[in-house]
């Protein structure tokens, strides 16, 4: 009964002009899934075999799109709860905590969602570093990656401050007062950034400006070339599919098409639809070699993708219902806790903050590091994508990350009051 | 020779664009520059010198700062460590301003004993009107370079910043 009314809807005029693929098991069928979909064309028809394996990319770039798409939808919840002035925002977030159904695990959701995607963003880093995905052709899209970096950490610092307790005014305080040690105009700059020489109302209304809206347009500009220069690019894993030559990529169109791939016409027509301007020439030329190699994307990576989102959500709401996210007595700013920790993927600098001079520890040193970050795809010159076929790049990388991630633990977990060494099985002084 | 009509009118259009461009970001840089002090700011009168006698350190809650007095000196002091803007508590114990963030440690003229600050406490400048202390809000005075301590009290035996939060 009920199948013969799908099956008789399926038929309609209507529901052939919305889906307009046929959904038989044809090659053809599952090539138009993804081709004829404007979601997911952002997948090409066919992806390399390879792929389907967890340990290719480990999903983070994926998990971290789902946790954006998670944050997206919390956060308007949360806007319509929250008023960003500094008499409303913490009695705001009080009423959301305990009068607003569900508002808590809301809110509970969206911070650890946040946190999580600063490190999901972080290890999508190191994974394509490791993998020497930045290399040539891909070398813009690397440096887009780490602006997409920053822009995830600058909505994080921003939103740290919305719920206006001391938690986040401290933390934002410390934060902030590091960018007037920028040479020059440094002082104008937390100015602007601040509305004002402390945190007050401005800065309240600023961050949130920031926070909903102007990274937002940001965030979306940036993914959407990042996205598309890896659909265009092709995917890094099936660059390995082809003997790799220094500096060769992309190859020269038409004239070179290979012969294997002109031997089998069918192949040679879609080689010659991909360098009408869809993919590079070198990695639809990676395709036509081996094509037992790839699968269809539908329904093989969508599954995948569908898992990953799942299991995404199913971490931060379980998250959610687990922990509380913290929410301190109101902002005072006559009384600083003791510590006042920066939030924790900026509290290495200021770890490095108490050993050195607050313009080399908290200006020079990240502003060279992000620097060099953004440079290396030009800066590395050297072919190889193995990890074994380029130490050098290798091990400074893994010592800088090393270093950082040692800062950080170091400032987080065993520093108390008056940033005096502490063990944190005896105090425990982070709050995330 | 002259420019042909597509030169010109290509110059015209990169200095057009320009000039919106500078145009836009002088817009910005006008409607994101703070306000001024709506606060009110200027000057600030408290009692009369002799309610803040040597060695001692008074808060004042409307201007945010201390009074101290340190060698006959008065001094009026921010409370915002001139380091990263964390509020410094005055550490009765041992008679120094000692900073809970990064363990910066003033004396109580404000100069810079120890810890990562780049300079001694900021300040306002303070005069005598009428019988009365007067500080003068409306301008900070950056604190002394590090090395210059004029007014060193000795310290006090104890120190806070140990102490259990």
């Amino acid at each position: 009964m009920i199948d013969s009314l799908v099956a008789r809807a399926q038929r309609s005029t209507l529901y052939r002009s919305i889906f307009r693929t046929p959904r038989d098991d044809s090659p053809t069928a599952r090539a138009l899934t993804a081709f004829g979909n404007v979601f997911l064309h952002v997948y090409p028809v066919r992806v390399p075999r390879k792929l389907l394996a967890v340990r290719s990319t480990w999903r983070l770039g994926s998990i971290s799109a789902v946790l954006y798409a998670i944050l997206l939808v919390t956060g308007v919840y949360l806007m319509f709860f929250y008023t960003p002035a500094v008499t409303m925002a913490y009695g705001d977030m009080q009423r959301l905590q305990t009068a607003v159904g569900f508002g808590q695990l809301i809110r509970n959701v969206h911070r650890w969602s946040a946190h999580l995607m600063v490190l999901a963003v972080a290890l999508h880093l190191v994974r394509v570093f490791w993998d020497g995905a930045y290399k040539a052709p891909r070398q813009f899209n690397w440096v887009i990656g780490v602006a997409l970096f920053v822009v995830t950490l600058a909505y994080s610092f921003t939103g740290y401050l919305l719920p206006w307790d001391q938690l986040a005014y401290w933390a934002v305080t410390v934060g902030s007062d590091l960018v007037h040690y920028v040479p020059v105009a440094g002082g104008w700059l937390r100015n602007v950034l601040l509305g004002g020489a402390t945190i007050g109302q401005s800065a309240l209304l600023r961050f949130y400006v920031l926070h909903v809206m102007v990274l937002t347009a940001v965030f979306f500009l940036l993914m959407a070339v990042h996205t598309w220069r890896v659909r265009k690019d092709g995917l890094s894993i099936g660059d390995r599919l082809v003997p790799l030559t220094p500096h060769t990529l992309p190859v020269p169109p038409a004239p070179n098409v290979p012969t294997v791939a002109r031997a089998n016409s069918a192949r040679a027509e879609s080689v010659r639809v991909r360098q009408m301007g869809v993919v590079h020439a070198a990695s639809a030329e990676a395709h036509a070699r081996l094509p037992d190699d790839e699968v269809f994307t539908s329904p093989h990576m969508l599954v995948r993708h569908q898992v990953v989102a799942l299991l995404t959500t199913a971490v931060v709401i379980v998250m959610g219902v687990l922990f509380d996210a913290p929410l301190r007595d109101h902002a005072n700013p006559n009384l600083t806790p003791e510590p006042a920790k920066a939030p924790w993927y900026f509290v290495g600098i200021q770890e490095l903050l108490a050993h050195f001079d607050p313009l080399v520890a908290g200006v020079l040193a990240p502003g060279a590091l992000l620097f060099l970050l953004a440079a290396l795809p030009y800066v590395d010159r050297n072919p190889a994508r193995l990890p074994s076929a380029r130490p050098l790049a290798m091990s400074l990388f893994m010592t800088l990350a090393l270093v950082a991630v040692t800062l950080t633990v170091i400032g987080a977990l065993f520093r108390g009051p008056g940033w005096a060494f502490v063990l944190p099985w005896e105090h425990w002084y982070f709050e995330p | 020779m002259s420019p042909t009509r597509r030169e010109a009118l290509k110059t015209s259009w990169m200095i057009g664009s320009g000039l919106l461009a500078g145009a836009a970001a002088w817009t910005t840089m006008e409607a994101l520059a703070p306000l001024a002090n709506v606060e009110g700011g200027g000057a600030l009168p408290l009692l009369p010198p002799e309610a803040y006698p040597e060695g001692s350190a008074t808060f004042v809650r409307t201007g945010r700062l201390y009074v101290t007095r340190a060698k006959g000196e008065l001094f009026a002091i921010s409370q915002k460590c001139p380091h990263l803007g964390c509020r410094v508590p005055y550490c009765a114990a041992s008679g120094r301003f000692e900073c809970p963030c990064h363990g910066s440690v003033y004396n109580l003229a404000g100069e810079h004993i120890s810890g990562p600050a780049p300079r001694g406490m900021d300040g306002y400048r303070v005069q005598i009107e009428n019988g009365r202390v007067v500080v003068d809000v409306s301008a900070v005075v950056e604190g002394a370079p590090l090395g210059e301590r004029r007014f060193d009290t000795p310290a006090g035996p104890g120190e806070c910043r140990d102490a259990d939060a």
